[in-house]
């Protein structure tokens, strides 16, 4: 594989700065996320980097704590989604057929829906909370990968080595996972960073609607959504977290043009 | 008439995936953990409201039955009744709808003026290896600030500082139409950041597509301009995906509407919905979701007939794989 | 003076050499055969003529001028201006060459001008049925579509025609149809003709000079007729076997044994000289300059030693 750009490899090194941040909230750096430390509201300064909430904790702990419910919530979601899409995907693109159809009907109708309308139908059935965020980013994500890892398998499966595997006599689990899951792996590892930026995005709009992440447990889209109660006397409670989110996404973002550029090189002309 | 074919196809397609829809949110909210009657009523219903319910969804009849008898009164323009204000759900829908259309129109018209010509112009003007460091974070930017983080932002701004636009003071648009507008301005200006970019990046990919194509190279050996070539040959080839683009953008408009409604505090069919998530009322819930997917189906099909009059080609291989 | 000079044009895409110090020269009126392999930089310098390389193309050194114009040096529109005056193409996909979204009328009228009459075009190029006019490119015959293309590039009479490997996508019986037209107005309008082929016969046939290319130079240049019948290269020589009168109409190149270069930067020698029966040393080490053999230009040590 070839290296990545500059540019996302910075995305790379923002994302794991992130995560050592979440997995230092773990280990207890930064401090106690639910400790009262100082007067309430307060800009940041020494001892409240990023300032004090409303009930004078320090929000440095917090937004850390955030980031890692967040991720965490968010990297799950898309784990099981690269799981379920990829299964189906391989098999719908290369038996083609009935379960083909079935399969892209299924992804069709779940296609329907905006994200963050699936997210609050899944809310308003599960009851709000961390499995509805987590079924919610599932689901959201879900038909476009499908979508795309059926597309790449059609493609693979018309290719000389398949055929030569299948006519070896080599048995379907075999064919599929020697032969046409290495080869759609690029798809999944592209639209799997999408992903993750979609379902960080999800939470987050999910959350700070009151229906993801319940406090007093923080992520990012809770802690922006209680830093509006007091946007105006303390608009620090959600500048932190929102910057921080809005830094996760471009992050994984920048990173997934990168890999998808290396994917699918382009080609320009002049016009003149 | 192959024609004619592929698009009764296509309805019959959507018609399909529309059915598949109104299962899922009669599954959905119907086989809910707890049962529908204590969800619907709370854990202090009388079994008199109980009997009421069942009569009105026909509960005590099997699960497809009521599915029918559901999908039947909808498709009738029933939506049932909402649990907190006691009015019938389509027609407080139907009152906040043109708020939302609105938001979505502005946000649509937006993306589309600006973006178009974004992608058009850093297209035509891509270097190999892809642009700028600064051109690309700018426009990744574009589609990763979520609207929550965005319109907090921007309604703290405004109202800390006096900067002219009023925030959360929404007038009908039936009233003053001027200061309706001005009450817009921001919630549209929210919602289509993200639109913009990603027309913008469509744009972009789609007019890159074209440029490598040979009758591209052919316009710009006989020494044609590259305005006059972005005019006649580039904006109608690249045009397909934009305009499919469009469709699955109203998708996210409605999604994003939703946030930016309750952010800005406008009426529409979003905040509705939200609100009767958090109430538990499921008629309202359904019914609104039920519309955003409808609206977005209904918006796909319309695109898809766009498309094949703006490429020849594709009524004909449509037509033959059908 | 000539119409098209091409002078020790280096041309570079990322990595590869795809020109390595070509020259060539046409005069007015000329018809110009340039052959080679896939890959011996024919439709790079082809392209180059007017300067539509592909974006990652770069010039290493060497110059272009058409009507004694530098079309490298020129600004944008100047080059747009010497495409319209003299310039001409025709490529290798010929629906691919007309835009998909327009009725093939509306696209020769772009190119005419409002108020031309688009069937007078499309007859010389012997397309008489009106519905041609009404139809959209991917209703049109490969055939049918590159009349078309060369009714285009041919509508301002150019003074030179680049028509790069135009029949090569197309079946044998359509094949001299549609360089019959092509040859039949360049005559009419004296538009010079520069030919990129893999049909040696046919070139043999048709063109008054012939242009071999190999390994991004072109390395024998001279009256058709002497190249192919008493050439003076051993890659030549290797191409046309002895008598290529006596070849299959439409027959292709006989593969030379070996396969050709791909450079990554200046080939220290003579390209050829790894496939080369004659290579000797100084072949491997030592770039050959043109010599002149008879009535050919040779880029090739041993030039005189060639027997054919």
């Amino acid at each position: 594989m070839k290296r990545l750009d500059r540019l996302s490899l910075g995305g790379l090194a923002c994302l794991l700065v992130l995560v050592v941040f979440a997995l230092g909230s773990l280990a207890g750096a930064g401090g106690d996320p639910d400790a009262i430390v100082g007067p309430r509201l307060r800009p940041p300064g020494p001892g409240w980097w990023l300032g004090t909430d409303n009930l004078g904790r320090s929000m440095l702990p917090r937004v850390m704590e955030g980031v890692g419910t967040t991720l965490l919530l968010s990297s799950i979601a898309v784990l099981v989604t690269a799981a379920v899409s990829a299964t189906f995907g391989i098999i719908a693109g290369y038996r083609g057929g009935y379960l083909n159809e079935l399969v892209m009907r299924l992804v069709e109708v779940l296609y329907s829906f905006p994200a963050i309308v699936l997210a609050i139908l899944v809310a308003a059935v599960l009851g709000p909370g961390q499995v509805a965020a987590l079924a919610s980013i599932v689901l959201a994500t879900i038909p476009l990968m499908t979508r795309l890892v059926r597309a790449a398998a059609v493609a693979v499966s018309q290719r000389d080595y398949v055929t030569s595997a299948v006519i070896s006599g080599a048995r379907l689990p075999r064919v599929l996972g020697r032969h046409v899951l290495p080869n759609v792996a690029g798809t999944i590892a592209v639209q799997g960073t999408y992903a993750l930026s979609v379902g960080i995005a999800v939470e987050g709009g999910l959350s700070f609607l009151g229906f993801g992440v319940q406090p007093p447990q923080a992520s990012l889209g809770v802690l922006i959504q209680r830093g509006g109660t007091y946007m105006i006397a303390a608009p620090w409670l959600i500048l932190g977290p929102g910057v921080v989110l809005v830094v996760a996404i471009l992050a994984i973002n920048v990173v997934g043009d990168g890999l998808r550029d290396q994917l699918e090189p382009r080609e320009t002309r002049s016009l003149t | 008439m192959r024609l004619l074919m592929w698009w009764s196809g296509r309805a019959l397609s959507s018609a399909a995936t529309l059915l598949g829809v109104s299962v899922l949110i009669f599954a959905a909210v119907r086989l809910m953990p707890g049962g529908f009657a204590e969800t619907v009523l709370g854990p202090f219903a009388t079994a008199e409201q109980k009997a009421e319910l069942a009569t009105r969804y026909g509960l005590d009849q099997p699960v497809f039955m009521q599915y029918g008898h559901w999908l039947g009164t909808v498709a009738g323009g029933d939506f049932g009744i909402s649990m907190i204000s006691r009015q019938p759900v389509g027609a407080e829908l139907l009152a906040r709808l043109p708020v939302t259309a609105e938001l979505s129109l502005l946000a649509v018209a937006v993306s589309v003026l600006a973006g178009v010509p974004l992608g058009v112009l850093t297209a035509v003007r891509a270097r190999p290896g892809g642009g700028g460091a600064a051109g690309r974070l700018l426009s990744g930017l574009g589609v990763s600030v979520p609207e929550f983080v965005l319109g907090s932002l921007v309604v703290f701004v405004f109202s800390r500082y006096a900067l002219g636009l009023e925030v959360g003071a929404w007038v009908p648009l039936t009233q003053d139409p001027a200061r309706n507008l001005a009450t817009m301005v921001l919630p549209a200006a929210v919602l289509s950041v993200f639109a913009v970019s990603v027309t913008a990046r469509t744009t972009r990919d789609a007019v890159m597509g074209v440029l490598v194509e040979p009758y591209v190279t052919a316009a710009v050996g006989r020494g044609e301009s590259p305005w006059f070539i972005v005019r006649h040959h580039i904006l109608r080839n690249a045009a397909a995906p934009v305009v499919t683009l469009l469709g699955t953008i109203t998708a996210y408009l409605l999604g994003g509407a939703l946030i930016v409604e309750h952010v800005f505090n406008l009426p529409g069919v979003g905040s509705y919905i939200v609100q009767a998530v958090g109430r538990r009322d499921y008629a309202v819930v359904q019914a609104g979701v039920l519309l955003a997917a409808g609206v977005f189906i209904v918006m796909n099909v319309v695109i898809d007939l766009l498309v094949g009059v703006l490429d020849p080609r594709l009524g004909v291989t449509a037509g033959r794989r059908s | 003076m000539s119409l098209l000079s091409v002078r020790n044009l280096v041309i570079d895409y990322a990595g590869t050499r795809a020109l390595d110090g070509a020259d060539l020269e046409v005069a007015h009126g000329e018809k110009v055969g340039l052959v080679g392999e896939s890959g011996s930089g024919k439709s790079t310098l082809g392209s180059a003529v007017g300067r539509l390389l592909p974006r990652p193309a770069r010039r290493g050194g060497g110059e272009v001028l058409v009507a004694g114009e530098p079309v490298f040096d020129l600004p944008p529109a100047g080059v747009r201006r010497l495409r319209r005056r003299h310039l001409g193409f025709v490529f290798q996909d010929p629906i691919g060459s007309l835009d998909p979204t327009m009725r093939v009328g509306a696209q020769l009228r772009l190119v005419l001008g409002r108020g031309a009459d688009v069937n007078v075009h499309l007859e010389r190029v012997r397309l008489d049925d009106p519905r041609v006019a009404r139809a959209y490119p991917h209703q049109l015959s490969g055939g049918m579509a590159q009349r078309v293309a060369v009714a285009m590039a041919m509508a301002t009479s150019p003074e030179l025609l680049v028509a790069d490997e135009p029949t090569a996508a197309l079946d044998s019986q359509v094949r001299e149809e549609v360089l019959n037209v092509v040859f039949a107005l360049a005559a009419d309008a004296g538009t010079s003709l520069l030919w990129l082929s893999h049909d040696l016969p046919a070139v043999a046939r048709r063109c008054d000079r012939v242009a071999v290319m190999y390994g991004g130079r072109v390395v024998e240049h001279g009256p058709a007729r002497e190249v192919l019948g008493k050439p003076a290269h051993p890659y030549t020589a290797a191409l046309a076997g002895s008598a290529p009168a006596a070849a299959a109409h439409g027959a292709r190149l006989e593969p030379v044994p070996g396969r050709p270069p791909v450079l990554t930067g200046p080939s220290p020698g003579c390209a050829f000289a790894p496939r080369c029966a004659l290579a000797a040393d100084r072949c491997h080490h030592e770039r050959p300059d043109p010599v002149r053999v008879r009535d050919q230009e040779v880029l090739c040590h041993r030039a005189g030693e060639v027997t054919a």
